[in-house]
């Protein structure tokens, strides 16, 4: 038996250690390519979901694993440590800092606000809109929950309230969840939210619509898909195929849905894909109708509208959130997706 | 076996041994045996702590000058020292120091006292200790950041819910250390006082709290740092200024500088408090010595 001295063992943990440190080396694309995407289970994320589903992740050679998330922050940093190859979520001041650190590329747009196509709902407690908070241009001296400096919700508020020429304060609660329990209690006043959280909450009495975000940011790039750095300069071919799938995806998603041109059975079809990945924990007929408020257009082609991430960037530095030097070169890669 | 024949012949054939070694100190009368106890005795040597901490920052320095260290993983400590000099400037410091400090103050205050009352209690009365020492070991375990959503319900988003966060988070060790404290209060000096005829009341004063004071203060340095702990956690749900509150949102804007900047308050806090809680207990522990 061969017996370890004790400055051998010593030298082997080391080793091992110093190995264990040592960065992995990427691996180059080659067809069935095994990517992890980031997603979030919600219907603005379906686009993924279907280019998974329909099989077209793996016409373009990619072997597609999903890895789920409760936030956008966290798969921002999952991208940043390896964890996940790309990732479709909002501009958060988490994303633009590990930009600005190298680590973190926007390479295209996904979900958009478009006037006319219900998106984003701007929300009241009960208390507030008794006191008379029926509209934003009341929003004065409110209280705004956001889930965390620098969220969408925050850039959301920030606007809106500009826009009517009133201050709010903003509440930080963490989570969604935290919020809805706070609105519910009166604890908070005003919060924006996609329409499918939005509209069930109103419907049920615990919450009052008084406004839309389209009309305050017309276009609003609310997600966008990102990636690492090493990804978008090194992956081209794979960054490409990844692109390419998820806009198949994004396109049928839209006609199914959102411009509703296949009509009563492909919408069915739609849903019940989706259904799969979002409100796994409800019958189908009872998520239908969430999943349905929840479309929203995602952009053709994955195009990205750099105008309003570069108002987003702005706000950013305006409100100290980020470095005042961060850059849209930083941020974006706009080789891959025509901009808009 | 070498060293068994050396201890058993004696000083006399050592010298010897030692002269046919070296043969310039055999003219040497009566050479002196080194003394081979002591050793493994630890004393203070001031200055090795504060060297490691520069050396370990200059590395950390140079590392990530140099890049060595990017700066994904760790900031620069110059920058975090900028970061923090720009706090003091701007005043910033301040704005978030006096609410903790008074969320802190309030909430552990509330938090130590109780728990003293209820653990003296506990070690006191058998009935007390029957009802409640179960609950306290059910609180105990309760993770309270899961309580904070309640705790917002019931004592509202502003400061009520904060002060109770860290009180019952300060509460429940609280409460096991002076009970324990209690009851380690050494049984024959309770025996000497009941053979003196002293009254239950004069008992408690004379002998039982004092003794049991050691053990409330090793108590007290356990619970006020948790309640640093929860400072973050209590800061989490609607708090804009705060320590805690700038902790996490410097980590949700992955803003490494004053995520660190914010963590360095709270260690000094920690050292602070620890402190000041040393110089009470040399005061109030004055009789030991």
């Amino acid at each position: 038996m061969t017996k370890l001295t004790r400055r051998q063992t010593l030298g082997l943990i080391g080793g091992t250690a110093a190995l264990a440190a040592t960065p992995l080396i990427a691996k180059p694309a080659y067809a069935n390519t095994s990517i992890k995407v980031g997603a979030l289970r919600f219907t603005s994320h379906a686009a993924s979901f279907v280019a998974f589903e329909r099989g077209y992740f793996a016409d373009a050679g990619l072997d597609v694993e999903f890895e789920f998330f409760q936030a956008a922050q966290p798969m921002a940093l999952a991208i940043a440590s390896g964890d996940a190859d790309y990732a479709v979520t909002a501009i958060s001041g988490a994303l633009v800092s590990l930009a600005e650190r190298g680590a973190t590329k926007v390479i295209g747009g996904a979900l958009s606000e478009e006037q006319g196509i219900d998106g984003q709902k701007i929300v009241a407690s009960n208390a507030a809109f008794a006191d008379g908070v029926t509209s934003p241009a009341a929003l004065a001296g409110r209280t705004w929950a956001v889930t965390q400096a620098g969220s969408s919700f925050h850039y959301m508020g920030s606007k809106i309230s500009g826009a009517e020429g009133v201050e709010v304060e903003f509440q930080p609660l963490q989570g969604v969840g935290n919020i809805i329990g706070a609105l519910r209690s009166d604890q908070v006043d005003a919060w924006s939210i996609v329409p499918h959280i939005a509209k069930p909450l109103a419907a049920g009495g615990a919450i009052n619509i008084i406004g839309d975000v389209a009309d305050y940011l017309p276009n609003y790039q609310v997600t966008t898909v990102f990636t690492s750095t090493a990804n978008a300069a090194e992956e081209r071919a794979k960054t490409e195929a990844f692109l390419a799938a998820f806009a198949r995806g994004a396109a049928d998603f839209n006609a199914a849905l959102v411009d509703k041109t296949e009509g009563e059975d492909g919408a069915e079809e739609m849903v019940q894909l989706i259904h799969n990945y979002v409100y796994t924990d409800r019958e189908l007929d009872a998520a239908r109708p969430a999943i349905v408020n929840g479309a929203m257009r995602i952009n053709e082609g994955a195009a990205l509208n750099t105008t309003s991430v570069e108002d987003q960037l702005n706000w950013f530095k305006s409100e100290g959130l980020v470095d005042q030097a961060a850059s849209m070169e930083n941020l974006v890669d706009t080789s891959y997706v025509d901009t808009m | 076996m070498a060293d068994t024949t050396h201890h058993s012949l004696g000083a006399q054939t050592e010298r010897t041994a030692a002269g046919a070694d070296k043969p310039h100190s055999a003219g040497e009368a009566n050479t002196t045996v080194r003394y081979r106890g002591g050793g493994f005795r630890t004393h203070s040597i001031f200055w090795v702590g504060p060297v490691v901490f520069v050396v370990l920052i200059a590395v950390w320095e140079w590392g990530t000058q140099t890049g060595f260290i990017s700066n994904l993983t760790l900031p620069k400590p110059s920058d975090v020292l900028g970061t923090f000099g720009e706090l003091w400037r701007t005043g910033t410091l301040f704005e978030h120091l006096i609410p903790s400090l008074t969320r802190f103050a309030v909430g552990s205050a509330m938090g130590c006292l109780a728990g003293v009352i209820i653990g003296v209690m506990i070690g006191l009365f058998s009935h007390v200790r029957a009802g409640l020492v179960p609950v306290v070991a059910a609180i105990f375990p309760i993770p309270k950041i899961a309580l904070l959503p309640l705790f917002i319900i019931w004592f509202g988003i502003g400061e009520g819910s904060k002060y109770a966060l860290i009180a019952l988070g300060t509460f429940t060790p609280m409460v096991v250390a002076t009970y324990g404290a209690v009851d380690n209060v050494d049984r024959t000096l309770i025996r000497m006082g009941q053979s003196f005829s002293l009254s239950w009341a004069s008992i408690v004063r004379k002998i039982v709290l004092p003794g049991a004071m050691p053990g409330i203060f090793s108590g007290l340095r356990v619970s006020l740092a948790i309640g640093i702990i929860l400072l973050v956690a209590a800061e989490m749900l609607g708090a804009r200024r705060g320590i805690g509150a700038y902790i996490l949102e410097a980590g949700s804007l992955y803003d490494l500088e004053r995520l660190f900047a914010g963590v360095i308050i709270l260690s000094a806090l920690g050292v602070v408090v620890n402190f000041v809680l040393g110089l009470i207990e040399d005061r109030v522990l004055r009789w030991r010595s």
